[in-house]
Protein backbone atom coordinates (compact mmCIF):
# COMPACT_ATOMS: atom_id res chain seq x y z
CA UNK A 1 0.00 0.00 0.00
CA UNK A 2 1.75 3.29 -0.98
CA UNK A 3 0.87 6.70 0.17
CA UNK A 4 -0.62 7.81 -2.69
CA UNK A 5 -3.41 5.59 -2.10
CA UNK A 6 -4.73 6.38 1.25
CA UNK A 7 -3.07 10.46 1.23
CA UNK A 8 -6.00 13.50 1.03
CA UNK A 9 -6.24 15.28 -1.92
CA UNK A 10 -6.57 18.16 -2.78
CA UNK A 11 -4.90 20.05 0.06
CA UNK A 12 -5.73 23.16 1.90
CA UNK A 13 -2.93 25.49 1.73
CA UNK A 14 -1.98 29.34 3.76
CA UNK A 15 0.01 31.47 2.56
CA UNK A 16 3.05 32.74 4.37
CA UNK A 17 1.69 35.84 5.24
CA UNK A 18 -1.40 35.38 6.34
CA UNK A 19 -2.23 36.68 9.64
CA UNK A 20 -2.30 34.11 12.89
CA UNK A 21 -5.76 34.67 13.45
CA UNK A 22 -6.93 33.93 9.98
CA UNK A 23 -5.09 30.76 10.14
CA UNK A 24 -6.53 29.57 13.46
CA UNK A 25 -10.17 30.77 11.47
CA UNK A 26 -9.19 28.13 8.82
CA UNK A 27 -8.46 25.43 10.79
CA UNK A 28 -11.75 25.97 12.73
CA UNK A 29 -13.89 26.38 10.27
CA UNK A 30 -12.90 23.35 8.19
CA UNK A 31 -12.20 21.15 11.24
CA UNK A 32 -8.18 20.69 10.72
CA UNK A 33 -5.52 20.36 12.38
CA UNK A 34 -2.50 21.04 10.39
CA UNK A 35 -2.20 23.19 7.69
CA UNK A 36 0.62 23.59 5.12
CA UNK A 37 2.50 26.84 4.64
CA UNK A 38 3.72 28.34 0.69
CA UNK A 39 5.31 30.83 -0.62
CA UNK A 40 4.97 32.25 -4.67
CA UNK A 41 3.19 28.37 -4.91
CA UNK A 42 6.42 26.43 -2.95
CA UNK A 43 6.14 24.60 0.47
CA UNK A 44 7.75 26.42 2.83
CA UNK A 45 6.28 24.97 6.44
CA UNK A 46 3.59 23.81 8.22
CA UNK A 47 1.26 24.59 11.09
CA UNK A 48 -0.58 23.38 13.21
CA UNK A 49 -3.79 24.32 15.87
CA UNK A 50 -1.20 23.66 18.29
CA UNK A 51 1.69 25.86 16.65
CA UNK A 52 -0.94 28.99 16.71
CA UNK A 53 -2.48 28.31 20.29
CA UNK A 54 0.84 28.08 22.05
CA UNK A 55 2.20 31.20 20.13
CA UNK A 56 -0.71 33.55 21.04
CA UNK A 57 -1.41 31.83 24.31
CA UNK A 58 -1.15 34.29 27.72
CA UNK A 59 0.92 31.58 29.10
CA UNK A 60 3.59 32.07 26.74
CA UNK A 61 6.68 34.63 27.53
CA UNK A 62 6.23 36.35 24.81
CA UNK A 63 3.03 36.26 23.15
CA UNK A 64 1.91 36.69 19.72
CA UNK A 65 -0.46 38.49 18.58
CA UNK A 66 -3.36 37.50 15.81
CA UNK A 67 -2.21 39.97 13.63
CA UNK A 68 1.18 38.43 12.58
CA UNK A 69 2.19 36.15 9.98
CA UNK A 70 2.37 32.53 10.46
CA UNK A 71 5.60 32.52 8.75
CA UNK A 72 6.99 33.36 12.25
CA UNK A 73 5.27 30.23 14.01
CA UNK A 74 5.25 27.85 11.67
CA UNK A 75 7.51 24.78 11.56
CA UNK A 76 10.22 24.87 8.87
CA UNK A 77 11.74 22.81 6.87
CA UNK A 78 8.64 20.20 6.48
CA UNK A 79 9.77 16.70 6.32
CA UNK A 80 7.78 15.30 3.34
CA UNK A 81 6.86 11.87 2.02
CA UNK A 82 6.51 11.03 -1.81
CA UNK A 83 3.51 9.58 -3.46
CA UNK A 84 5.27 6.07 -4.25
CA UNK A 85 6.54 5.80 -0.42
CA UNK A 86 5.27 2.60 0.81
CA UNK A 87 2.33 3.55 3.58
CA UNK A 88 4.50 1.78 6.37
CA UNK A 89 8.01 3.97 5.58
CA UNK A 90 5.34 7.18 6.08
CA UNK A 91 4.29 5.55 9.50
CA UNK A 92 7.98 5.10 10.79
CA UNK A 93 8.86 8.62 10.01
CA UNK A 94 5.73 10.03 11.87
CA UNK A 95 5.92 7.73 14.85
CA UNK A 96 10.15 8.69 14.96
CA UNK A 97 9.15 12.48 14.71
CA UNK A 98 6.25 12.30 16.80
CA UNK A 99 4.68 14.43 14.05
CA UNK A 100 1.24 14.24 13.32
CA UNK A 101 1.16 14.71 9.73
CA UNK A 102 3.40 14.36 6.11
CA UNK A 103 2.72 17.00 3.15
CA UNK A 104 3.31 14.78 -0.10
CA UNK A 105 5.47 16.41 -2.44
CA UNK A 106 5.42 15.18 -6.19
CA UNK A 107 8.77 16.90 -7.18
CA UNK A 108 7.90 20.43 -6.48
CA UNK A 109 4.34 19.92 -6.60
CA UNK A 110 2.20 19.63 -3.27
CA UNK A 111 -0.20 16.52 -4.27
CA UNK A 112 -1.93 15.31 -1.22
CA UNK A 113 -1.51 15.48 2.77
CA UNK A 114 -0.93 12.20 4.78
CA UNK A 115 -2.21 12.58 8.96
CA UNK A 116 -2.19 10.14 11.74
CA UNK A 117 -5.56 10.01 10.46
CA UNK A 118 -5.34 8.35 7.09
CA UNK A 119 -2.94 5.69 8.95
CA UNK A 120 -5.50 4.43 10.90
CA UNK A 121 -8.11 4.10 7.91
CA UNK A 122 -4.99 2.46 6.52
CA UNK A 123 -4.63 0.00 9.51
CA UNK A 124 -8.47 -0.80 9.39
CA UNK A 125 -8.54 -1.49 5.69
CA UNK A 126 -5.07 -3.62 6.00
CA UNK A 127 -6.91 -5.62 8.77
CA UNK A 128 -9.70 -6.19 6.83
CA UNK A 129 -11.95 -5.75 9.60
CA UNK A 130 -14.42 -3.44 6.85
CA UNK A 131 -16.33 -6.37 5.78
CA UNK A 132 -18.30 -9.04 7.20
CA UNK A 133 -15.40 -11.88 8.37
CA UNK A 134 -14.27 -13.63 11.35
CA UNK A 135 -10.53 -14.22 12.86
CA UNK A 136 -8.66 -17.22 13.00
CA UNK A 137 -5.62 -16.94 14.66
CA UNK A 138 -2.69 -19.71 13.96
CA UNK A 139 0.85 -20.03 14.98
CA UNK A 140 3.32 -21.27 12.60
CA UNK A 141 6.48 -22.75 12.47
CA UNK A 142 9.01 -19.50 11.42
CA UNK A 143 10.45 -21.04 8.61
CA UNK A 144 9.73 -20.78 4.48
CA UNK A 145 6.72 -22.53 3.22
CA UNK A 146 4.24 -22.60 6.39
CA UNK A 147 2.25 -19.62 5.41
CA UNK A 148 1.79 -21.39 1.92
CA UNK A 149 0.55 -24.48 3.91
CA UNK A 150 -2.01 -22.54 5.55
CA UNK A 151 -3.43 -20.67 2.53
CA UNK A 152 -3.54 -23.15 0.56
CA UNK A 153 -5.40 -24.96 3.16
CA UNK A 154 -7.86 -22.17 2.96
CA UNK A 155 -7.96 -22.08 -1.16
CA UNK A 156 -8.56 -25.87 -1.26
CA UNK A 157 -11.88 -24.86 1.06
CA UNK A 158 -12.44 -22.03 -0.70
CA UNK A 159 -12.40 -19.80 2.05
CA UNK A 160 -12.02 -16.22 0.68
CA UNK A 161 -8.90 -14.30 2.90
CA UNK A 162 -9.64 -10.72 3.63
CA UNK A 163 -6.71 -9.94 5.31
CA UNK A 164 -3.38 -11.54 6.99
CA UNK A 165 -1.42 -10.13 9.69
CA UNK A 166 1.72 -11.77 11.47
CA UNK A 167 4.01 -10.79 14.47
CA UNK A 168 6.34 -12.33 16.11
CA UNK A 169 5.26 -14.82 18.91
CA UNK A 170 6.39 -17.05 21.88
CA UNK A 171 8.96 -19.69 21.30
CA UNK A 172 10.06 -18.61 17.45
CA UNK A 173 6.67 -18.94 16.30
CA UNK A 174 4.91 -16.49 14.38
CA UNK A 175 1.39 -15.56 14.81
CA UNK A 176 -1.07 -15.43 11.75
CA UNK A 177 -4.22 -13.82 12.11
CA UNK A 178 -6.24 -14.04 9.61
CA UNK A 179 -10.05 -11.78 8.67
CA UNK A 180 -11.63 -14.48 6.19
CA UNK A 181 -14.82 -14.33 4.80
CA UNK A 182 -16.62 -17.03 6.16
CA UNK A 183 -18.92 -17.50 9.77
CA UNK A 184 -17.47 -20.81 9.66
CA UNK A 185 -14.30 -20.39 11.49
CA UNK A 186 -15.40 -23.56 14.55
CA UNK A 187 -15.19 -26.35 11.84
CA UNK A 188 -12.43 -24.88 9.87
CA UNK A 189 -10.31 -24.82 13.27
CA UNK A 190 -10.67 -28.44 13.55
CA UNK A 191 -9.69 -29.34 10.53
CA UNK A 192 -6.70 -27.42 10.79
CA UNK A 193 -5.62 -29.18 13.92
CA UNK A 194 -6.49 -32.52 12.57
CA UNK A 195 -3.87 -30.94 9.64
CA UNK A 196 -1.29 -30.17 12.52
CA UNK A 197 -2.17 -26.65 12.56
CA UNK A 198 -1.63 -25.54 16.45
CA UNK A 199 -5.16 -23.11 16.04
CA UNK A 200 -5.08 -20.26 18.77
CA UNK A 201 -8.71 -18.93 17.51
CA UNK A 202 -11.48 -20.66 17.92
CA UNK A 203 -9.85 -22.16 20.87
CA UNK A 204 -11.23 -25.47 22.11
CA UNK A 205 -14.45 -25.29 23.91
CA UNK A 206 -13.72 -25.91 28.05
CA UNK A 207 -16.80 -28.05 28.00
CA UNK A 208 -15.47 -30.22 25.25
CA UNK A 209 -12.77 -32.31 26.19
CA UNK B 1 -54.54 -14.82 19.59
CA UNK B 2 -51.49 -16.57 18.71
CA UNK B 3 -50.24 -18.28 15.70
CA UNK B 4 -47.78 -20.04 14.07
CA UNK B 5 -46.12 -20.33 10.30
CA UNK B 6 -44.80 -22.62 7.70
CA UNK B 7 -45.08 -24.67 5.04
CA UNK B 8 -42.85 -27.25 3.49
CA UNK B 9 -41.98 -25.32 0.41
CA UNK B 10 -39.26 -23.95 3.46
CA UNK B 11 -37.35 -27.31 3.07
CA UNK B 12 -36.30 -25.85 -0.47
CA UNK B 13 -34.18 -23.34 1.37
CA UNK B 14 -31.43 -25.55 1.41
CA UNK B 15 -27.64 -25.09 0.63
CA UNK B 16 -26.26 -28.26 0.26
CA UNK B 17 -25.58 -32.34 2.00
CA UNK B 18 -22.40 -30.49 3.76
CA UNK B 19 -24.07 -26.78 4.77
CA UNK B 20 -24.68 -26.19 8.69
CA UNK B 21 -28.16 -23.95 7.67
CA UNK B 22 -29.61 -27.94 6.99
CA UNK B 23 -33.72 -27.97 6.40
CA UNK B 24 -33.89 -31.40 8.22
CA UNK B 25 -33.56 -29.05 11.29
CA UNK B 26 -36.78 -27.67 11.33
CA UNK B 27 -38.59 -31.17 10.15
CA UNK B 28 -37.10 -32.13 13.31
CA UNK B 29 -38.67 -29.90 15.26
CA UNK B 30 -42.22 -29.77 13.92
CA UNK B 31 -42.04 -33.49 14.02
CA UNK B 32 -41.15 -33.32 17.85
CA UNK B 33 -44.04 -30.85 18.02
CA UNK B 34 -46.45 -33.41 16.36
CA UNK B 35 -44.98 -36.26 18.58
CA UNK B 36 -45.97 -34.67 21.39
CA UNK B 37 -49.15 -34.92 20.95
CA UNK B 38 -49.79 -30.99 19.92
CA UNK B 39 -51.92 -31.05 16.78
CA UNK B 40 -49.90 -27.95 15.57
CA UNK B 41 -51.48 -26.66 11.94
CA UNK B 42 -48.91 -23.37 11.27
CA UNK B 43 -50.76 -21.41 8.79
CA UNK B 44 -49.29 -21.52 4.98
CA UNK B 45 -48.43 -18.16 4.04
CA UNK B 46 -47.56 -16.93 0.22
CA UNK B 47 -44.45 -16.54 -0.92
CA UNK B 48 -43.34 -12.46 -1.13
CA UNK B 49 -43.09 -11.39 -4.98
CA UNK B 50 -40.00 -9.97 -6.39
CA UNK B 51 -41.77 -6.40 -5.69
CA UNK B 52 -42.04 -6.93 -2.18
CA UNK B 53 -37.97 -7.94 -2.25
CA UNK B 54 -37.59 -5.09 -3.76
CA UNK B 55 -39.00 -2.84 -1.00
CA UNK B 56 -35.60 -3.73 0.32
CA UNK B 57 -32.77 -5.42 -1.95
CA UNK B 58 -31.09 -3.51 -5.07
CA UNK B 59 -32.45 -5.10 -8.76
CA UNK B 60 -29.12 -5.79 -9.49
CA UNK B 61 -28.63 -8.12 -6.91
CA UNK B 62 -31.98 -9.97 -6.83
CA UNK B 63 -31.54 -9.99 -10.66
CA UNK B 64 -27.83 -11.96 -10.08
CA UNK B 65 -29.98 -14.66 -7.56
CA UNK B 66 -32.30 -15.21 -10.07
CA UNK B 67 -30.04 -15.79 -12.97
CA UNK B 68 -28.18 -17.78 -11.09
CA UNK B 69 -30.42 -20.03 -9.39
CA UNK B 70 -31.49 -20.99 -13.23
CA UNK B 71 -28.05 -22.12 -13.80
CA UNK B 72 -27.43 -18.88 -15.80
CA UNK B 73 -24.01 -17.46 -15.50
CA UNK B 74 -22.93 -13.98 -13.44
CA UNK B 75 -19.49 -13.94 -13.19
CA UNK B 76 -19.94 -11.41 -10.43
CA UNK B 77 -21.28 -13.63 -8.30
CA UNK B 78 -19.22 -13.19 -5.61
CA UNK B 79 -19.33 -9.78 -5.73
CA UNK B 80 -22.82 -10.63 -4.45
CA UNK B 81 -21.54 -12.57 -2.20
CA UNK B 82 -23.07 -15.70 -3.79
CA UNK B 83 -20.77 -18.81 -4.64
CA UNK B 84 -18.90 -19.07 -1.57
CA UNK B 85 -18.97 -21.78 1.03
CA UNK B 86 -21.06 -19.58 3.29
CA UNK B 87 -23.68 -19.10 0.43
CA UNK B 88 -23.27 -21.70 -2.40
CA UNK B 89 -25.92 -21.35 -5.39
CA UNK B 90 -28.74 -23.53 -5.11
CA UNK B 91 -31.28 -24.17 -7.87
CA UNK B 92 -34.45 -22.15 -7.11
CA UNK B 93 -32.81 -20.51 -4.52
CA UNK B 94 -34.66 -17.05 -5.38
CA UNK B 95 -38.39 -18.99 -4.73
CA UNK B 96 -36.99 -21.29 -1.85
CA UNK B 97 -35.81 -17.61 -0.33
CA UNK B 98 -39.40 -16.01 -1.06
CA UNK B 99 -41.12 -18.36 0.57
CA UNK B 100 -39.73 -17.99 3.88
CA UNK B 101 -39.78 -14.05 3.39
CA UNK B 102 -42.92 -14.33 2.58
CA UNK B 103 -43.84 -15.87 5.81
CA UNK B 104 -42.39 -13.68 8.03
CA UNK B 105 -44.13 -10.45 5.51
CA UNK B 106 -47.76 -12.70 6.28
CA UNK B 107 -46.98 -12.50 10.16
CA UNK B 108 -46.53 -8.53 9.93
CA UNK B 109 -49.62 -8.35 8.13
CA UNK B 110 -52.13 -10.65 10.49
CA UNK B 111 -50.50 -8.06 13.15
CA UNK B 112 -51.30 -5.40 11.43
CA UNK B 113 -54.49 -6.17 10.62
CA UNK B 114 -55.36 -7.31 14.24
CA UNK B 115 -55.92 -10.69 13.49
CA UNK B 116 -53.42 -11.94 16.11
CA UNK B 117 -51.11 -10.58 18.95
CA UNK B 118 -48.11 -13.19 18.81
CA UNK B 119 -46.85 -14.73 15.42
CA UNK B 120 -43.97 -17.20 15.49
CA UNK B 121 -42.70 -18.24 11.61
CA UNK B 122 -41.02 -21.15 11.81
CA UNK B 123 -38.28 -20.26 9.72
CA UNK B 124 -36.63 -17.01 8.48
CA UNK B 125 -34.82 -15.00 10.16
CA UNK B 126 -32.26 -13.87 7.59
CA UNK B 127 -30.72 -11.29 9.71
CA UNK B 128 -27.24 -11.20 7.76
CA UNK B 129 -28.49 -10.52 4.04
CA UNK B 130 -28.16 -6.37 3.15
CA UNK B 131 -29.07 -4.36 0.45
CA UNK B 132 -27.00 -5.47 -2.53
CA UNK B 133 -25.34 -8.92 -1.47
CA UNK B 134 -25.88 -11.94 0.59
CA UNK B 135 -23.85 -13.23 3.98
CA UNK B 136 -24.06 -15.66 6.42
CA UNK B 137 -26.58 -17.66 4.98
CA UNK B 138 -29.03 -15.14 4.04
CA UNK B 139 -29.77 -14.35 0.81
CA UNK B 140 -33.01 -12.25 1.79
CA UNK B 141 -33.85 -10.13 4.77
CA UNK B 142 -37.17 -11.39 5.49
CA UNK B 143 -36.98 -9.39 8.91
CA UNK B 144 -36.31 -6.05 7.31
CA UNK B 145 -39.34 -7.19 4.45
CA UNK B 146 -41.71 -7.30 7.25
CA UNK B 147 -40.13 -4.25 9.34
CA UNK B 148 -40.71 -2.12 6.35
CA UNK B 149 -44.25 -3.27 5.91
CA UNK B 150 -44.64 -2.34 9.56
CA UNK B 151 -43.12 0.83 9.03
CA UNK B 152 -45.41 1.79 6.27
CA UNK B 153 -48.54 0.77 8.42
CA UNK B 154 -47.56 4.03 10.45
CA UNK B 155 -45.74 1.59 13.92
CA UNK B 156 -42.74 1.99 15.27
CA UNK B 157 -40.61 -1.32 14.88
CA UNK B 158 -38.31 -2.42 18.17
CA UNK B 159 -36.15 -5.43 16.64
CA UNK B 160 -34.61 -7.44 19.26
CA UNK B 161 -31.99 -10.11 17.82
CA UNK B 162 -31.05 -13.26 20.28
CA UNK B 163 -28.72 -14.83 17.59
CA UNK B 164 -25.25 -15.84 18.20
CA UNK B 165 -24.05 -13.62 16.00
CA UNK B 166 -24.77 -9.30 15.44
CA UNK B 167 -27.99 -8.71 13.72
CA UNK B 168 -25.80 -6.20 11.00
CA UNK B 169 -27.99 -6.39 8.42
CA UNK B 170 -31.20 -5.51 9.69
CA UNK B 171 -28.89 -2.91 12.05
CA UNK B 172 -27.34 -1.91 8.72
CA UNK B 173 -30.82 -1.48 6.93
CA UNK B 174 -32.44 1.02 9.56
CA UNK B 175 -29.52 2.43 10.71
CA UNK B 176 -30.74 6.06 10.21
CA UNK B 177 -34.37 5.63 10.58
CA UNK B 178 -35.78 7.13 13.65
CA UNK B 179 -39.09 5.02 13.79
CA UNK B 180 -36.68 1.46 14.26
CA UNK B 181 -34.76 0.71 17.30
CA UNK B 182 -32.29 -2.44 16.71
CA UNK B 183 -31.30 -4.19 19.88
CA UNK B 184 -28.81 -7.06 19.05
CA UNK B 185 -26.52 -9.29 21.86
CA UNK B 186 -24.07 -11.70 20.69
CA UNK B 187 -20.97 -13.09 20.85
CA UNK B 188 -18.21 -10.09 20.20
CA UNK B 189 -17.44 -9.54 17.10
CA UNK B 190 -13.88 -9.01 17.78
CA UNK B 191 -13.81 -13.11 17.04
CA UNK B 192 -16.85 -14.00 15.72
CA UNK B 193 -18.79 -13.35 12.08
CA UNK B 194 -19.93 -11.14 10.90
CA UNK B 195 -17.23 -8.67 13.27
CA UNK B 196 -19.40 -5.96 13.76
CA UNK B 197 -21.77 -5.03 16.47
CA UNK B 198 -19.62 -3.21 19.17
CA UNK B 199 -21.28 -1.20 21.83
CA UNK B 200 -19.60 2.43 19.86
CA UNK B 201 -22.35 1.53 16.71
CA UNK B 202 -25.25 3.57 18.43
CA UNK B 203 -27.28 4.57 14.47
CA UNK B 204 -26.86 7.53 12.49
CA UNK B 205 -28.07 11.01 12.90
CA UNK B 206 -31.98 11.48 13.85
CA UNK B 207 -31.55 7.75 15.01
CA UNK B 208 -28.65 8.16 17.29
CA UNK B 209 -28.89 5.96 19.87
CA UNK B 210 -31.81 3.60 18.13
CA UNK B 211 -28.56 0.72 17.31
CA UNK B 212 -28.05 -1.23 20.42
CA UNK B 213 -25.22 -3.67 20.99
CA UNK B 214 -24.51 -5.96 23.78
CA UNK B 215 -21.18 -7.82 22.82
CA UNK B 216 -20.38 -10.53 24.90
CA UNK B 217 -17.32 -12.64 25.83
CA UNK B 218 -16.29 -15.63 24.14
CA UNK B 219 -17.69 -18.68 26.54
CA UNK B 220 -20.45 -16.16 28.55
CA UNK B 221 -22.83 -18.62 30.47
CA UNK B 222 -26.04 -17.96 31.12
CA UNK B 223 -25.80 -15.68 34.44
CA UNK B 224 -23.94 -13.10 32.73
CA UNK B 225 -25.98 -12.76 29.65
CA UNK B 226 -29.29 -12.85 31.08
CA UNK B 227 -27.77 -9.88 33.17
CA UNK B 228 -26.58 -8.20 30.58
CA UNK B 229 -30.29 -8.66 28.51
CA UNK B 230 -31.88 -7.28 31.97
CA UNK B 231 -29.50 -4.55 32.34
CA UNK B 232 -30.19 -3.11 28.42
CA UNK B 233 -33.40 -4.59 26.94
CA UNK B 234 -36.19 -3.86 28.62
CA UNK B 235 -34.97 0.03 29.39
CA UNK B 236 -34.82 0.45 26.13
CA UNK B 237 -37.91 -0.65 24.97
CA UNK B 238 -39.33 1.15 27.61
CA UNK B 239 -37.89 4.34 26.38
CA UNK B 240 -38.43 3.58 22.78
CA UNK B 241 -41.95 2.55 23.31
CA UNK B 242 -42.86 0.84 20.10
CA UNK B 243 -46.18 -0.54 18.40
CA UNK B 244 -44.76 -3.88 17.77
CA UNK B 245 -41.67 -6.26 18.22
CA UNK B 246 -39.71 -8.11 15.97
CA UNK B 247 -38.01 -10.93 17.22
CA UNK B 248 -34.81 -13.24 15.41
CA UNK B 249 -34.74 -15.98 17.91
CA UNK B 250 -31.69 -17.65 16.62
CA UNK B 251 -30.68 -20.69 19.02
CA UNK B 252 -26.60 -20.89 18.21
CA UNK B 253 -25.66 -19.02 21.91
CA UNK B 254 -26.32 -22.49 23.17
CA UNK B 255 -23.19 -24.19 24.67
CA UNK B 256 -23.14 -27.12 21.97
CA UNK B 257 -23.33 -25.18 18.93
CA UNK B 258 -21.03 -25.69 16.61
CA UNK B 259 -19.82 -22.82 15.05
CA UNK B 260 -19.92 -20.34 18.16
CA UNK B 261 -18.46 -20.01 21.82
CA UNK B 262 -21.29 -18.44 24.07
CA UNK B 263 -22.67 -21.26 26.36
CA UNK B 264 -26.26 -21.02 26.96
CA UNK B 265 -28.22 -23.73 28.42
CA UNK B 266 -32.36 -24.61 27.26
CA UNK B 267 -33.05 -23.20 30.93
CA UNK B 268 -31.24 -20.33 30.37
CA UNK B 269 -33.01 -19.66 26.48
CA UNK B 270 -36.52 -20.49 28.32
CA UNK B 271 -35.90 -17.83 30.86
CA UNK B 272 -35.02 -15.41 27.76
CA UNK B 273 -38.54 -16.55 25.98
CA UNK B 274 -40.34 -15.88 28.91
CA UNK B 275 -38.95 -12.48 29.14
CA UNK B 276 -39.50 -11.34 25.87
CA UNK B 277 -42.85 -12.21 25.98
CA UNK B 278 -43.81 -10.24 29.44
CA UNK B 279 -41.41 -7.70 27.42
CA UNK B 280 -44.15 -7.20 24.38
CA UNK B 281 -46.93 -7.25 27.12
CA UNK B 282 -45.54 -4.41 28.80
CA UNK B 283 -43.63 -2.14 26.17
CA UNK B 284 -45.17 -3.26 22.79
CA UNK B 285 -48.83 -3.79 23.35
CA UNK B 286 -48.32 -6.98 23.48
CA UNK B 287 -47.63 -7.53 19.75
CA UNK B 288 -44.66 -9.36 18.88
CA UNK B 289 -43.34 -11.31 15.77
CA UNK B 290 -40.73 -13.80 15.76
CA UNK B 291 -38.63 -16.17 13.44
CA UNK B 292 -36.23 -18.78 14.08
CA UNK B 293 -32.60 -18.00 12.88
CA UNK B 294 -29.18 -19.42 13.84
CA UNK B 295 -28.28 -22.91 15.44
CA UNK B 296 -26.76 -26.05 14.03
CA UNK B 297 -26.47 -28.30 16.37
CA UNK B 298 -29.65 -30.57 15.07
CA UNK B 299 -30.69 -32.04 18.63
CA UNK B 300 -29.71 -29.02 20.08
CA UNK B 301 -31.98 -26.80 18.45
CA UNK B 302 -34.84 -28.77 17.86
CA UNK B 303 -35.18 -28.72 21.92
CA UNK B 304 -34.16 -25.28 22.25
CA UNK B 305 -37.06 -24.30 19.90
CA UNK B 306 -39.76 -26.97 20.76
CA UNK B 307 -39.39 -24.79 24.10
CA UNK B 308 -39.78 -21.75 22.04
CA UNK B 309 -43.04 -22.88 20.61
CA UNK B 310 -44.38 -25.10 23.81
CA UNK B 311 -44.10 -21.02 25.59
CA UNK B 312 -45.56 -19.46 22.94
CA UNK B 313 -48.50 -21.11 22.84
CA UNK B 314 -48.37 -21.47 26.98
CA UNK B 315 -48.37 -25.33 26.61
CA UNK B 316 -46.67 -26.88 29.42
CA UNK B 317 -43.19 -28.66 29.14
CA UNK B 318 -43.09 -32.31 28.88
CA UNK B 319 -40.69 -34.39 30.83
CA UNK B 320 -39.27 -36.68 28.28
CA UNK B 321 -38.76 -36.54 24.39
CA UNK B 322 -40.98 -39.25 22.71
CA UNK B 323 -39.29 -42.12 22.20
CA UNK B 324 -40.89 -42.01 18.47
CA UNK B 325 -39.27 -38.91 17.99
CA UNK B 326 -36.01 -40.24 19.53
CA UNK B 327 -35.91 -43.16 17.12
CA UNK B 328 -37.11 -41.74 13.56
CA UNK B 329 -34.04 -38.96 14.01
CA UNK B 330 -31.59 -41.08 15.51
CA UNK B 331 -29.49 -40.96 12.91
CA UNK B 332 -29.11 -37.12 13.60
CA UNK B 333 -29.13 -36.92 17.27
CA UNK B 334 -25.77 -38.16 17.98
CA UNK B 335 -25.03 -39.61 21.34
CA UNK B 336 -25.46 -36.73 24.10
CA UNK B 337 -28.98 -36.61 23.35
CA UNK B 338 -31.04 -35.92 27.06
CA UNK B 339 -33.96 -37.68 28.04
CA UNK B 340 -35.95 -34.50 27.83
CA UNK B 341 -36.53 -31.33 26.49
CA UNK B 342 -33.64 -29.73 28.98
CA UNK B 343 -29.68 -29.63 29.43
CA UNK B 344 -29.22 -32.03 32.25
CA UNK B 345 -28.19 -29.83 35.37
CA UNK B 346 -24.25 -30.82 34.96
CA UNK B 347 -24.63 -30.10 31.34
CA UNK B 348 -21.75 -27.31 32.18
CA UNK B 349 -18.89 -27.55 34.15
CA UNK B 350 -17.35 -25.03 36.35
CA UNK B 351 -15.63 -23.13 33.06
CA UNK B 352 -12.23 -21.44 34.13
CA UNK B 353 -11.79 -17.89 33.80
CA UNK B 354 -15.37 -17.08 34.64
CA UNK B 355 -15.01 -14.13 36.79
CA UNK B 356 -13.07 -12.17 34.20
CA UNK B 357 -15.15 -12.61 31.87
CA UNK B 358 -18.13 -11.45 34.11
CA UNK B 359 -15.99 -8.39 34.99
CA UNK B 360 -15.22 -7.46 30.61
CA UNK B 361 -18.96 -8.50 30.54
CA UNK B 362 -19.96 -6.51 32.74
CA UNK B 363 -17.45 -3.29 31.72
CA UNK B 364 -19.25 -3.50 28.41
CA UNK B 365 -22.52 -3.17 29.53
CA UNK B 366 -21.45 -0.08 31.75
CA UNK B 367 -20.27 1.54 28.66
CA UNK B 368 -22.88 1.13 26.75
CA UNK B 369 -25.48 2.14 29.12
CA UNK B 370 -22.87 5.45 29.76
CA UNK B 371 -23.69 6.58 26.39
CA UNK B 372 -26.81 5.26 26.02
CA UNK B 373 -28.50 7.74 29.17
CA UNK B 374 -26.98 10.70 27.02
CA UNK B 375 -28.71 10.02 23.95
CA UNK B 376 -32.19 8.65 25.40
CA UNK B 377 -33.02 12.20 27.31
Amino acid sequence: MLVNEIMRRPVTVIEAATPLGEAFRQLQARGFRHLPVVDRGRLVGIVTDRDLRLATSSLSPAPRTALEPVSLVMTSPVLTADPLDPVEDAARIMRDRKIGCLPVLDGSDLVGILTGMDLLDALILLTGVTKPSSRLEVALADRPGELARLTAFLAARHVNIHSILTHPGADARVRTVLRVGSSQTRPLAEALRTDGFEVLWPAQKPWQP
Amino acid sequence: MAALIHRAEYAGYDFGPEHPFAPARLDMLLDLLQSLGHGVSPIAAPAATRAEILAIHDEAYVSAVEALDQGRPAPDAERFGLGTPDNPIFPDMDLATRWLVGGTLHGARMLMAGQEQRVLQLGGGLHHAQKDHAAGFCLYNDLAVAIQALLEHGWRVAYLDIDLHHGDGVQDLFYGNDRVLTLSIHESGHYLYPGSGHIQDLGNGPARGLSVNIPLEPFTEAGDYLEAFDAVVPRALAWFAPDVLVVQAGADAHFADPLGDLALTTQAFQSLYERIFSLADAHAQGRVLLTLGGGYEAQVVARVWAILCLTFLGLPLPEHLPAVWMDRWRHLLGPGVPGGLHDPASALPDLPGREARSRRNRDVVTRLLDSLHRLWL
